[in-house]
Order: C-alpha cells, then sequence, then structure tokens
C-alpha cells in the first residue's frame, strides 16, 4: 500500500483527487436524527476507513450515499459534479456501489444471475440466455478469485462467507469510481481475499470507504480515518499518527480500557453442566465435550466446520443424527429452543444471523428482550407495561444499553443496539447455559467490552457459556478453554493461558499435529 | 494525530449537547385509531345534512347493535390475520353455528342455553381441523380454510336438506332483543367482549406471541414463543368468534339460512385493515378493527338509508378494502421486499 506514496505527486489527477465529497449531510426519521452532520471526503485510488461506535449513524451513512435514501440537507460531489442518487440503480450510474453488510442478493437465483442483476444477458430474442448469464458470471467470478464458485448454484446454497464475497465482488464490478463496503469481513474469517480485492480496485483509481470494527484490519489497508460519533462526523485522522486509545477515545468521547484482562482462573470445583458426546448430525462427525459450571468455553473454527449445527443442535433447532447431551446429568430430548430453555437448569440460545433469527422487527426493543421469559412476569397471562419495561430495563443494564432504546421500534435501533438487546435476553432468560454464537458480530469496541464484561459476570456466578467467534482475540480474551473445530470434529483442545491466537490458527487450518509436537 | 479540521471546537461544543437525536414517537396504530374513531363520528354527524332521521342517539345504536357481529368476527380474523393467516371459513361457520342453534337447539328445546357452548364446540372443532391442516400439513390457509368453508357448507345443506327450520334458541333472543340499564344487552355485550379481546390480544402472553410469530416465526421460534401451538390458537378463536355471530344472527333474526354468513367475509377482513393492521401479520391493534368494523357498519347504514342497493355496498366495501391497502403500500412493499431479500 504504500509503494504508491512516491507516484502520488505525479498523478494528481489520477490519485488523490477528489472522488467523493460529502458536506453537510444530514439524515432524520421523524423525530430520530440518525446523521446529524456529516462531512466526509474520498479520494481516488485511496482506502478511506469510517469508524464509529453502534448507532453513531455509519449505516445512514453508507445508505445516503448508496441511493437507499435520500439526505435532508447538505451536498454530495462525485467526480466534482453533483451527486443525488435517487435509487442504488441510480448510484451504480455515477459509478458508486456499495457491499451492503445486511447482504443485498437475491436468495431464489443463481450466483451468475445475482452478479448480473439488474441487466441480464440477454439472447437473439430478447430472452434471458441463461448460456450467456452463466459465461459471464464465471467472467466476473474469477475476476475476483473466485472461480471455485459455481456460478449455477442457488444463493441460498451457499454459506454466508461466500455470499458476502459474492455481495463484495458485485460491488466491485459496479465501482468505477467509489466502493462502499460496509462491515464486509464481518462474515469472513480471513482477510486475504478482501485486501487483495480491494488493492485491484485501488489500482483501477477507485475510491474507497471501509467500514469496519476491527482496527487491526482498517490499520491494515486504510492510510486515514473519518470517525463518526452521535451522527456527525468528529475528525478524520491519519492512522499512521493515531494510536488505538485515540481513535476509541474519539469514538466512544472517553478513554477505553483496552489492556487484556486474562480470564479469571479460580480453583472451582469442575461440576460438568453439559456433557456432549459423540454427537452426530450434518456436519457433525462425532463431537465430545463438557462444559463444567461457571466456565467459558470458547470454539474456534475456520468456516463451515461445523459449529453452525453443534449450536443449532444445542439449541434444540435440529435433531442430532446421533450420540448423546445431557444437561445437569439428564439426557436431554429438547426439540425445541423453548423446551431448551425450560430443560434442566436451562439452555438458551443467541442466534447467528441478527436480522433473520434474532430480532422481531415491529415489536419494541423491550418485547424483544421479555419475549423468552413473559410467563415469568405475566401475572394470570396477563403483563403490565410496567413489569415489561422495568425487566427489560434491568437486561438492558446487564449489557450496558441506553435504556431510552427500549421503547423503540428494534428495527430502528442499530445493529449494535440490536445485538446488545438480544445478548440482554439470552443473560436475563435465566438459563444457566448460553450458547452464544458470534456474540459481538459487527459490534464496536464499546459494546463489545460490555458483552464481555457481561459474560464473565455471568460464568462468575456460576453460569456455563459456550460460545463461538469469529474473532480469536475475543476467544484468547475470553475464554477458560478453548475447542477448535475442523471437519465436524474437535480437532485441539487449549486451556488457560495455551489459548494463544498462533495456536488456534494451526489448529484451525488442520495443522494440530504439528503444533502439538 | 492529525485532525483535517478544527476538530476542538467541535468536540466540546459536542461535549454539551450530547447525543441530541429525538426519541419521542408516536406510534402509526394510535394515530389510525383516532383516524377511524374521527371518520366515524364525522359521517355519522354528517348524515345528518341527508337524511335528519340519521345522526340520531337511537340511530347510533342501529349501528352499535348492528356493528355487534362484525366487531365479533373481525376479533377473530384479526388474530389469523396477526399471525400471517387468513381465515376464508368465516361464513361457513356462521352458517354452522345459526343452525345448530335453530335446526338443533331451536327443535328440540328452546330454552336449553347450557347447549350453545356445544354449538361453539363444534365450531372450535372445524377451526381446530383447519389449524392442524395449516400448521402441520402446512397447505395454505386461504386454500385450507376455503376448503374447510365448501365442507361444512356442503355438509349443512345436506344435513338441512336445503332448508333450515326451527326458531331462536332464547338465550340468543335474550341477548339480541333485550335491554340492560336502558341499553340493548348485546351492546353491553360487545363492549364486554372488546375488553376481553383488547386485554387478550395486547396484554397477554399470548397476544404477545401471536405478535412475535407474526413478524419473524423463525426469530419467535428461537426466542422460545411456543410456535406450533400458537399458530393454531387463531384458527380456533377464530371459528368460535364466528360460531358467536352465528348464534347473535339467529337471535336477531330468529331463524337461519344456509347463505347467512356470507356478507360478512369482505367486510371481516376490511374492518381489520382499516384498523391499521398490516395484512401481512404482525402489526395491529383489536382498537384499531374494532373502529375499522364501527366505520363499516356506519357506511353501510348510511347507504341503505340513502337507499342505495346492496351491490353498491359490496363495491364500496371494495374499494374501501383497496384505499385502506393503498395507504398502507410502503409498509407492504417494505414487507414485500424483505421477504424477496
Amino acid at each position: 500500500m504504500e509503494s504508491e506514496a512516491p507516484a502520488e505527486a505525479g498523478q494528481q489527477d489520477a490519485v488523490g483527487h477528489h472522488a467523493l465529497e460529502v458536506s453537510g449531510v444530514s439524515k432524520a426519521y421523524g423525530p430520530t436524527v440518525a446523521l446529524e452532520h456529516a462531512d466526509l471526503s474520498l479520494q481516488a485510488g485511496r482506502v478511506l476507513a469510517l469508524l464509529g461506535e453502534n448507532g453513531a449513524g455509519k449505516s445512514t451513512l453508507v445508505r445516503i450515499l448508496s441511493g437507499v435514501v435520500s439526505p435532508d440537507t447538505g451536498e454530495m460531489m462525485v467526480h466534482a459534479a453533483p451527486y443525488k442518487p435517487r435509487s442504488i440503480t441510480e448510484a451504480r450510474g455515477s459509478q458508486v456501489a456499495t457491499a451492503f453488510q445486511e447482504l443485498s442478493l437475491v436468495p431464489n437465483l443463481s450466483v451468475a444471475q445475482n452478479l448480473l442483476l439488474p441487466r441480464l444477458a440477454k439472447s437473439t430474442l430478447g430472452l434471458v440466455s441463461r448460456r450467456q448469464v452463466l459465461t459471464r458470471g464465471e467472467e466476473i467470478l474469477s475476476r475476483h478469485g473466485l472461480s471455485r464458485i459455481d456460478p449455477d448454484l442457488e444463493v441460498s446454497q451457499l454459506p454466508l462467507s461466500d455470499r458476502q464475497r459474492i455481495e463484495i465482488a458485485r460491488a466491485i464490478e459496479n465501482a468505477g469510481r467509489v466502493l462502499i463496503l460496509d462491515e464486509p469481513t464481518a462474515a469472513l474469517a480471513e482477510t486475504d481475499w478482501i485486501f487483495e480485492q480491494i488493492i485491484k480496485a485501488r489500482q483501477r483509481g477507485v475510491a474507497i470507504l471501509y467500514i469496519s470494527h476491527r482496527l487491526a484490519e482498517v490499520r491494515e489497508i486504510c492510510t486515514s480515518a473519518t470517525v463518526l460519533r452521535n451522527g456527525r462526523s468528529i475528525a478524520t485522522v491519519g492512522l499512521e499518527q493515531a494510536t488505538d486509545g485515540d481513535i476509541f477515545e474519539m469514538m466512544v468521547g472517553h478513554r477505553v480500557d483496552t489492556t487484556r484482562q486474562v480470564a479469571p482462573k479460580s480453583a472451582r470445583d469442575p461440576k460438568p453442566r453439559v456433557q456432549v458426546s459423540d454427537l452426530q448430525g450434518e456436519a457433525l462427525n462425532g463431537v465430545s465435550f463438557e462444559i463444567n459450571q461457571g466456565e467459558v468455553l470458547g470454539v474456534a473454527a475456520l468456516e463451515g466446520q461445523g459449529q453452525r449445527a453443534l449450536f443449532r443442535c444445542l439449541a434444540g433447532l435440529t435433531a442430532a443424527q446421533g450420540g448423546t447431551v445431557q444437561i445437569d446429568g439428564k439426557i436431554a430430548g429438547y426439540r425445541s429452543p423453548r423446551q431448551a430453555m425450560h430443560f434442566a437448569s436451562g439452555v438458551s440460545y443467541l442466534p447467528e444471523e441478527r436480522k433473520t433469527e434474532g430480532i422481531l422487527t415491529g415489536l419494541t426493543a423491550a418485547t424483544n428482550i421479555v419475549l423468552p421469559f413473559l410467563p415469568r412476569i405475566a401475572k394470570m397471562g396477563f403483563i403490565s407495561a410496567r413489569s415489561e419495561e422495568a425487566t427489560a430495563r434491568r437486561a438492558a443494564e446487564t449489557v450496558e444499553m441506553d435504556k431510552r432504546y427500549l421503547s423503540f421500534d428494534i428495527a430502528d435501533l442499530s445493529g449494535g443496539n440490536q445485538q446488545k438487546a438480544l445478548m440482554g435476553r439470552t443473560l436475563a432468560s435465566g438459563a444457566q447455559t448460553l450458547l452464544l454464537f458470534d456474540p459481538t458480530r459487527g459490534v464496536d469496541v464499546g459494546t463489545k467490552e460490555s458483552i464481555y464484561t457481561a459474560i464473565r459476570q455471568f460464568a462468575e456466578a456460576g453460569g456455563s457459556v459456550l460460545f463461538y467467534s469469529s474473532e480469536l482475540p475475543e476467544i484468547v480474551q475470553l475464554a477458560d478453554r478453548c475447542l477448535v473445530l475442523y471437519d465436524g470434529r474437535i480437532a485441539r483442545e487449549f486451556s488457560g493461558d495455551d489459548i494463544a491466537e498462533h495456536r488456534l490458527i494451526a489448529a484451525m487450518v488442520g495443522h494440530s499435529e504439528t503444533e502439538a509436537a | 494525530m492529525t485532525f483535517s479540521k478544527d476538530s476542538t471546537q467541535d468536540r466540546s461544543a459536542f461535549a454539551q449537547t450530547g447525543d441530541a437525536r429525538g426519541v419521542a414517537r408516536v406510534s402509526r396504530e394510535t394515530i389510525n385509531a383516532i383516524a377511524v374513531a374521527v371518520i366515524c363520528i364525522a359521517l355519522l354527524l354528517g348524515a345528518r345534512f341527508i337524511n335528519p332521521a340519521l345522526g340520531s342517539w337511537s340511530q347510533v345504536e342501529t349501528v352499535l347493535v348492528l356493528g355487534s357481529f362484525l366487531v365479533v368476527l373481525s376479533f377473530g380474523q384479526g388474530l389469523v390475520i396477526l399471525t400471517g393467516g387468513l381465515d376464508l371459513s368465516l361464513p361457513a361457520v356462521i352458517t354452522l353455528g345459526g343452525i345448530m342453534a335453530t335446526n338443533w337447539i331451536g327443535m328440540t328445546d328452546p330454552t336449553a342455553w347450557y347447549l350453545l357452548p356445544v354449538v361453539l364446540l363444534a365450531c372450535a372443532g372445524v377451526g381446530l381441523v383447519s389449524a392442524i391442516g395449516i400448521v402441520w400439513l402446512r397447505v395454505p390457509p386461504f386454500i385450507m380454510t376455503l376448503a374447510m368453508s365448501i365442507i361444512v357448507l356442503s355438509a349443512l345443506l345436506g344435513y338441512t336438506r336445503g332448508s333450515p327450520r326451527g326458531g331462536s334458541p332464547d338465550a340468543a333472543t335474550a341477548l339480541m332483543k333485550s335491554s340492560v340499564l336502558g341499553l340493548p344487552s348485546v351492546i353491553v355485550f360487545v363492549i364486554g367482549f372488546v375488553i376481553v379481546g383488547w386485554l387478550f390480544q395486547s396484554r397477554s402472553v399470548a397476544g404477545r406471541y401471536l405478535y412475535a410469530i407474526g413478524t419473524n416465526l423463525d426469530a419467535a421460534r428461537i426466542a422460545g414463543v411456543p410456535v406450533v401451538l400458537m399458530q393454531m390458537v387463531p384458527y380456533v378463536i377464530s371459528a368460535v368468534c364466528a360460531g358467536i355471530v352465528g348464534i347473535m344472527l339467529v337471535g336477531y333474526s330468529n331463524g337461519a339460512t344456509l347463505r347467512m354468513g356470507d356478507d360478512y367475509l369482505l367486510p371481516s377482513i376490511a374492518a381489520v385493515v382499516i384498523g391499521g393492521s398490516s395484512i401481512l401479520g404482525g402489526r395491529g391493534t383489536f382498537l384499531g378493527t374494532v373502529g375499522g368494523a364501527l366505520l363499516l357498519t356506519t357506511l353501510g347504514t348510511i347507504i341503505s338509508a340513502i337507499g342505495l342497493q346492496i351491490g353498491l355496498r359490496t363495491i364500496i366495501e371494495g374499494l374501501i378494502v383497496l384505499t385502506a391497502l393503498l395507504l398502507l403500500r410502503e409498509e407492504l412493499f417494505q414487507k414485500l421486499g424483505s421477504l424477496w431479500r
């Protein structure tokens, strides 16, 4: 990336000239002001990071830039021409394209069709030509290093990570001038592919806006960053000069303690709470492990190694094809999340896909939080608004969620606050075993800390936690023990100080033997 | 670190204001319910200009009595719609309730009020069969309820040999014809019904579950909602409501016909939609539906008072449903969009 610095002076109009200028943009949804005042400047051939806490207005800014919504005030210029897109297609007309965090692919169309939408290749009769669509889809895939993906496959058949890659590839294909990547690595376990694509796009002179919560990743690919806080752009900083602490401070308004706390290793009696033996199922080839009371057990794995199946099976969503699960010594025969919640000391699940499996849009955040344990707060089958709110507020406090959000429709909250609400709900369910699938996915630093603290407190009170994370530092920071899944089996198990990123990575890619030596 | 512009000033100014972004929101349902009530009253008062006899207290009473059928019926329909379904078997179940009340109770022992729950139980059975077909066998709701409707009506045709006989059971007549505290008893009954219905839909655990199911079935299941049971409940309640309406109609007109429920299907859906519920489920309140039912009834009374034909009335109702749907379009398209994605 740095290699381009000398060339910069000579190619003033190719690299470094203003590709996208945003000034004073604001957007309100009714009385809710999502974005108060944002300034932003993107230069051709450069990557700018957009940083901010959940709810800072990042998503709204992205939606404005992509043409999904129109700003109430402010001006935007692309290559010195006024830019007022009224739809995603119009934005594309100005060669501005976005890879959305909440993917925008059509699940029941093929990969190739999705890549070419909205203009599918026509045959001589003016109808869509399947063969041409496939050929062109294949071309696009190979251009972006994805030739391993079958262009004829229905998108819904692909794992989440590949769907995200397709989304990104399609955006790059349409982004002649400006490329917006909203949390492009949220579902990707490694960054090699995406960085390669970004560098290629930069070389074409595309200006890139990169939105991510992972600061290490941002430092690797971006040179400067614009920080949003509470709907305003606070500052643009050069990433080389700013420390992590500086940036966090700008994001949250106060300093964040980022020192790693070593997981407490008090001498507990290892009383097993969950015993899994030889669990078989779709993508699971015999998994056995135990979770003790008061223990936080991490699961590390590359994508698609059976972690999803493991969690869904333990949560009661899918039936195991073999093996047993015991909770508190009783063989678990539950067949739904509801039964799981009430089985023995209870099992509660935080789902992977927040949007489709987690939140209930149209209901308030408070209702979303109390839903799993409504009967507990009800009197004779009826709920008073007061007890609902009080219970939700207590749950919100455990994850440091601002209580004024409780009366909002959960769909109007930012992704991070939705995640906090769901996390608060899982913690408050009363279950003694929590299954957390990527509990901090798409969540900012401040929120992460509060979620970690909540998980730790839960474990210290005797609860058991099984959590999967796509971010290894999280496992290192949080887990008492860690399982590494590979191909539906437990490849390695680490505990205590042995949990280190390099060891986990080695085991995750299947090098367990060499590492063990 | 370097700031691209003078940010210190920005930041200190910001520290004072904090997060100034707004909070207050009035729910769309509330606005809708108020709007419907206002239109309703305006219509009644406005009707005086057409005909001085309209808009009087006795006119209001008539509207409430006639509207009581629709209020009870659209409670059930509203619950079904809330979970994303649709109940097309209401006319058949109304007829079932009506004919059981006349041909069975009316013919054997009109004083046997204790047999009325049995009638409702039979109606609940029809709803249960629909529910099983929809939830377990995954038959689309409109096909399943339409099929049930044909089966029930055909069975009734066979049972009555085409001509229902018998009069109204005493209890039904008492409900529709007597008065309490100077008000027709049925109005008192419906007020009670509305309170119970509102409590159930908006304040009960079961009601919350129905909303959750209507918004996102997968998320509801993960959140521990008993989705199988709670998807079935609305169809049973809906059938019971239809049974009640059948009995009420019998009490009102002292007899049953094989087509007595026909006029109520579209209004039952219209009342729910006008009341601000989403036809795709997950949104709406029973009070809104009550407003919708009364508005439709008011319109119906005015139309017949003016002397328009019944056909015109149906056309107007159809147009109202379409207009209501168009007004809710933004939301409709959003939901369709999210399904598409």
